[in-house]
C-alpha cells in the first residue's frame, strides 16, 4: 500500500512524511526532555523540509541563560540521510563553523554517522550535550544575537503571506 | 482529538483539557483548517485509506500519537465514509465551548510545568503577563519558545500556529547580559514620562530603551530584556519610521533634541551595546577596526547625528564628501582605493543600514529591519544622499541600485536595494496632500504592502506582471471595493501588527486612513500608476522576469472578486508560494505542470481532473489553495 502510494506520487515518499509529522507532533507538544524545541519553519510547506530549532543553554557552562536557534533543513532523503543543521545564532563550539554556522558533520558524529531511526529532536539534545563537554563549556562566546542576516527567502514568504 | 489527547494524557507530561479549549471551536477548526494543508497533503487522507490507516497506526501506535487527528479534515467530512466516525466526537467536545481561551502549556528550563488559559488571539506580551503571574519570572525576563521560534512580544500566539495543547517553553532571560546597559533603567523610565511622544511609545512598546527610539514605536527595540534578541520585538516599525524621519528634517530634529536621545548619545556604553547588537554592524566592525573606532565615539556619533537633524549641514556634509571623494578619483590610484573602500566598507554599510525587507518592501514590510539605518542616518544618509544625489560619483550611484554587486558581508540581503528605499521617497511625498508630508510614504504600506509582499514573496519581482496586474480591471475593482470598505481597511489594518502599533502612536494617521477621501487619493489610478512606476524602477536591473506569477495571480482574482482580503491574501499567498515551486513552465501543459499536485488531489478524493487542474492552474500549483478552492466551489 505504502509503497503503491510511493510510485504513484514520485516526489512525496509516505514512510518520510510519517515520520516527519510525528517530530512534528512531538516539537508542538513539547514532548521529550523539554529542553529543546523545534518546529516547521513554514505550516503550508508540503515537504516539510525547512525547521527550526532552539537549544536553550545548557547551565553551568558558558551557554547558560543563552537561546541558540538553528536551522534543520530535511532534503527528500531525509530519514535516510541526516538534515543539514546551521546555527543562526552566533556560537563557538567545536564542531560548528564559526563564519557560517553550520554545524560540520565530520566533526559532529551523529551526522556523519548518521541512522535513520534519529530524530531532529536527537540532533538538538546531543548538540546541547556537545555544549556541556569539557572542550566546549568554558569556549568564550561571542555576543550574544541572532545572525538575521541568516534568516532565509522562505521565511519571508512566509511572513509576506500572513502579511 | 480524543484519541490524541488520552495518549497524551498517559505520558503524564502533558495537561489533559479538551474541554477547556472552548475557542468557539477555533481551536479545533484552526487545526482542521491547517490539516487541509498539512495532515491532508502529506497523509492522502481519502477515506478509503483511513481504516488501514488507523490500524496501521495501532499496530505501532506509539510513533503516530495523534494520527487519527490527521483525518479530520473538512475534505474527510465532506467525503464521507469511515472517516466521519473518527471525526465527529473531537468536533462535538469543542464546538460545545464558546469562549476565547484554550489551554497552553508552559514548560519553565528547570523543568517544571504547568499550563495557562490564554486566548490564542492575545498577543505575546500579554501573555508573558499572564504567565507572570504562574511563574517567578518577570513578563520582561521571560523567553518564550514555541517550535523552535523565540516569541515576539508584538505578534499574536497565533500568528507563531499556537493551538491548544501545544507547549510553550519558558526561559528566563537574563536582561543584563548583552541588552540593557547600565544606564537602561532611568532611561526606560524617561521613556515612559517623557511628554508627550516619548510618553505614548512607552505605552505602545512596553517601555523600551531604544536608541531614541522611544518617540516612535518603530525605534523602541522594545521589550528589551524579555525577548529574545533585543532586535527582537519592536523593531519591525523601524524602516517605516526611518522613511518617516528621513523624510522629515523637524521631526529627525525633535527627536534628536529629546533629552532623552541626548542622553543616550552621550552615552557610549549603550550606543556600543546597540552596534555590537547588530550582526551585521558587528561584522562591519569586526573587519574594519578604524570603523570601529569611529562608530564607538562618542563625538563622532554626535556629529553625525547633528548632521542627520539638519539637513543644511547634512548636505554640506555630503558636498564636502562629494569634493574629496573626487579629489582621490583625479589622484594615480585614488579611484582604485575608492573602489576598494567602497567594496570594504560601504557597501556592507549599506547592507547593514537599509537591510530592508522584501522587493518592494522597502518602504512597506519591514521584515528585517534596522535600527542603524535610522540611528546612523548620517553615514547612512551619506551613502543613501549618494544614490540619490545626480552628482555623485558613478561608483556609488551605479553599484547600489540594480543587483547585488560583489559583497564581503556574508549573506546579503539580496533585497537590500540600497537606493531603493531613497528613490521611492520624493514619490511619498509627491503622492500625499501636504499636511501629511512623510506619512504619505507610511499610509502605503497597509495596501502597498499587500503588493510589495507578493513582489517580495514571489522572489521574482516582475513588474510587468506587477503592472499586469494592476491593469487587470477585475483587480482594480476588487482594491476599489476592498477599500472604499472602512471595515475592511480597519481589518487590514489591525491585522498588522507593525501598522497596528503605527496607528496607535498616530492618530493622525489613523484618521487619515480612514478618510475615504484620501484613500481614494491614494488609491486612484494614477497614484498606482506611479507607485508601479516607482517599483519597477526599484525591479529593474534585478532578475530577469518570470511571466507566470503574475499572470496566475491575475487567473486567480479574476474569478469571484468580491471575497476580499482573504482572497487577497490567498492570492498573494499564492503568488509566493507559486513562485517557489513552480519555475518557468508558462507552456508545459496544465496536466504534467501538476502532475503531483493533481495525484495529491486525487489521492485527497478529489477525483474531478478537470476541476482539479482548473484549481491548480488558478492556484499556481498550490495544492492547499486549491483544495480550498474546490471545497468552496462545492459548498
Amino acid at each position: 500500500m505504502q509503497q503503491e502510494m510511493a510510485s504513484e506520487v514520485s516526489t512525496v515518499i509516505v514512510p518520510r512524511s510519517f515520520r516527519l509529522l510525528e517530530e512534528l507532533e512531538r516539537g508542538e507538544k513539547g514532548i521529550g526532555d523539554g529542553t529543546v524545541s523545534y518546529g516547521m519553519d513554514d505550516a503550508d510547506d508540503v515537504y516539510m523540509q525547512s525547521w527550526t530549532g532552539t537549544i536553550i543553554g545548557p547551565s553551568h557552562t558558558v551557554h547558560e541563560g543563552r537561546i541558540y536557534q538553528l536551522k534543520l533543513f530535511c532534503c527528500h532523503e531525509y530519514p535516510e540521510k541526516p538534515p543539514s543543521v546551521k546555527f543562526q545564532s552566533r556560537i563557538n563550539m567545536s564542531c560548528v563553523n564559526q563564519e557560517t554556522g553550520v554545524v560540520e558533520p565530520s566533526l559532529f558524529p551523529m551526522l556523519s554517522d548518521w541512522q535513520r531511526d534519529y530524530t531532529m529532536e536527537d540532533i538538538l539534545t546531543q548538540l546541547k550535550k556537545e555544549m556541556t563537554s569539557p572542550q566546549n563549556r568554558k569556549l568564550t562566546q561571542p555576543p550574544e544575537g541572532n545572525d538575521e542576516g541568516r534568516v532565509d527567502p522562505k521565511g519571508l514568504v512566509l511572513r509576506c503571506c500572513i502579511l | 482529538m480524543l484519541v490524541s489527547n488520552m495518549e497524551l494524557g498517559s505520558d503524564g507530561d502533558v495537561t489533559m483539557n479538551v474541554n477547556n479549549n472552548g475557542d468557539d471551536g477555533g481551536g479545533v477548526d484552526g487545526f482542521l483548517a491547517r490539516n487541509i494543508g498539512k495532515g491532508s497533503q502529506r497523509f492522502f487522507s481519502q477515506p478509503v485509506y483511513v481504516s488501514e490507516f488507523t490500524v496501521r497506526t495501532e499496530r505501532k501506535s506509539s510513533s503516530f500519537p495523534k494520527f487519527p487527528k490527521h483525518f479530520d479534515s473538512p475534505i474527510l467530512r465532506m467525503g464521507g465514509g469511515s472517516g466521519d466516525d473518527v471525526v465527529t466526537e473531537g468536533i462535538e467536545s469543542s464546538k460545545a465551548e464558546g469562549g476565547d481561551a484554550v489551554t497552553v502549556n508552559v514548560r519553565c528550563s528547570n523543568g517544571t510545568k504547568f499550563s495557562v488559559q490564554v486566548s490564542l488571539e492575545s498577543s505575546v506580551e500579554s501573555f508573558k503577563s499572564v504567565l507572570q503571574q504562574s511563574c517567578e519570572i518577570p513578563a520582561e525576563q521571560q523567553r518564550l519558545i514555541y517550535k523552535g521560534r523565540i516569541l515576539k512580544d508584538d505578534q499574536t500566539l497565533k500568528s507563531y500556529g499556537l493551538e491548544a495543547e501545544h507547549t510553550v517553553h519558558l526561559v528566563r532571560g537574563f536582561v543584563s547580559a548583552t541588552s540593557t546597559p547600565a544606564g537602561a533603567p532611568p532611561i526606560t523610565t524617561r521613556a515612559n514620562t517623557t511628554p508627550p511622544v516619548a510618553g505614548e511609545a512607552g505605552s505602545v512598546e512596553g517601555g523600551g530603551i531604544g536608541l531614541g527610539a522611544s518617540p516612535f514605536p518603530g525605534l523602541g527595540l522594545g521589550g528589551l530584556g524579555g525577548n529574545g534578541g533585543m532586535f527582537g520585538g519592536g523593531l519591525p516599525e523601524l524602516e517605516q519610521m526611518q522613511q518617516q524621519l528621513t523624510q522629515n528634517p523637524n521631526m529627525m530634529r525633535e527627536i534628536m533634541d529629546l533629552p532623552l536621545v541626548q542622553n543616550l548619545l552621550n552615552n557610549p556604553d549603550v550606543m556600543h551595546n546597540m552596534m555590537m547588537n547588530n550582526p551585521q554592524m558587528r561584522e562591519i566592525i569586526d573587519r574594519n577596526p578604524e570603523l570601529g573606532h569611529m562608530l564607538n565615539d562618542p563625538a563622532i556619533l554626535r556629529q553625525t547625528m547633528e548632521a542627520a537633524r539638519n539637513p543644511e549641514l547634512m548636505r554640506e556634509m555630503m558636498r564636502n564628501t562629494d569634493r574629496a571623494m573626487s579629489n582621490i578619483e583625479s589622484s594615480p590610484e585614488g579611484f582604485n582605493m575608492l573602489r576598494r573602500m567602497y567594496e570594504n566598507v560601504q557597501e556592507p554599510f549599506l547592507n547593514a543600514t537599509t537591510m530592508g525587507g522584501g522587493g518592494g518592501g522597502d518602504t512597506t514590510n519591514d521584515l528585517n529591519s534596522n535600527p542603524f539605518a535610522a540611528l546612523l542616518g548620517a553615514q547612512g544618509g551619506q551613502t543613501r544622499g549618494q544614490v540619490a544625489n545626480p552628482t555623485s560619483t558613478t561608483t556609488t550611484g551605479g553599484d547600489t541600485t540594480g543587483s547585488p554587486a560583489p559583497n564581503t558581508n556574508p549573506l546579503p540581503n539580496p533585497w537590500a536595494a540600497g537606493g531603493g528605499g531613497n528613490q521611492t521617497n520624493p514619490g511619498g511625498i509627491g503622492r500625499s496632500p501636504p499636511p501629511v508630508g512623510g506619512l504619505g510614504g507610511l499610509g502605503v504600506p497597509g495596501l502597498e504592502g499587500l503588493f510589495g509582499g507578493g513582489g517580495g514573496g514571489g522572489i521574482t519581482p516582475d513588474p510587468n506582471s506587477m503592472s499586469q496586474l494592476m491593469q487587470n480591471p477585475a483587480v482594480s475593482q476588487m482594491m476599489q471595493s476592498l477599500l472604499s470598505n472602512p471595515q475592511y481597511m480597519n481589518q487590514i489594518l489591525g491585522m498588522n501588527p507593525q501598522m497596528r502599533s503605527m496607528l496607535e502612536s498616530n492618530p493622525q494617521l489613523r484618521e487619515l486612513m480612514q478618510n475615504p477621501d484620501f484613500i481614494r487619493q491614494l488609491t486612484s489610478p494614477e497614484t498606482m500608476q506611479q507607485m508601479m512606476t516607482l517599483q519597477q524602477s526599484l525591479f529593474s536591473g534585478r532578475q530577469p522576469p518570470t511571466r507566470e506569477t503574475g499572470q496566475t495571480g491575475v487567473a486567480t482574482a479574476g474569478g469571484p472578486d468580491n471575497m476580499g482580503l482573504d482572497m487577497l491574501m490567498n492570492m498573494f499567498g499564492g503568488l509566493g508560494t507559486g513562485g517557489f515551486t513552480m519555475p518557468n513552465n508558462s507552456h508545459v501543459p496544465p496536466e504534467e505542470l501538476y502532475a503531483t499536485q493533481l495525484a495529491q488531489l486525487q489521492e485527497m478524493g478529489f477525483f474531478d481532473t478537470r476541476e482539479n487542474l482548473q484549481a491548480l492552474t488558478a492556484t499556481a500549483g498550490n495544492v492547499h489553495a486549491a483544495v480550498e478552492r474546490l471545497l468552496g466551489n462545492l459548498g
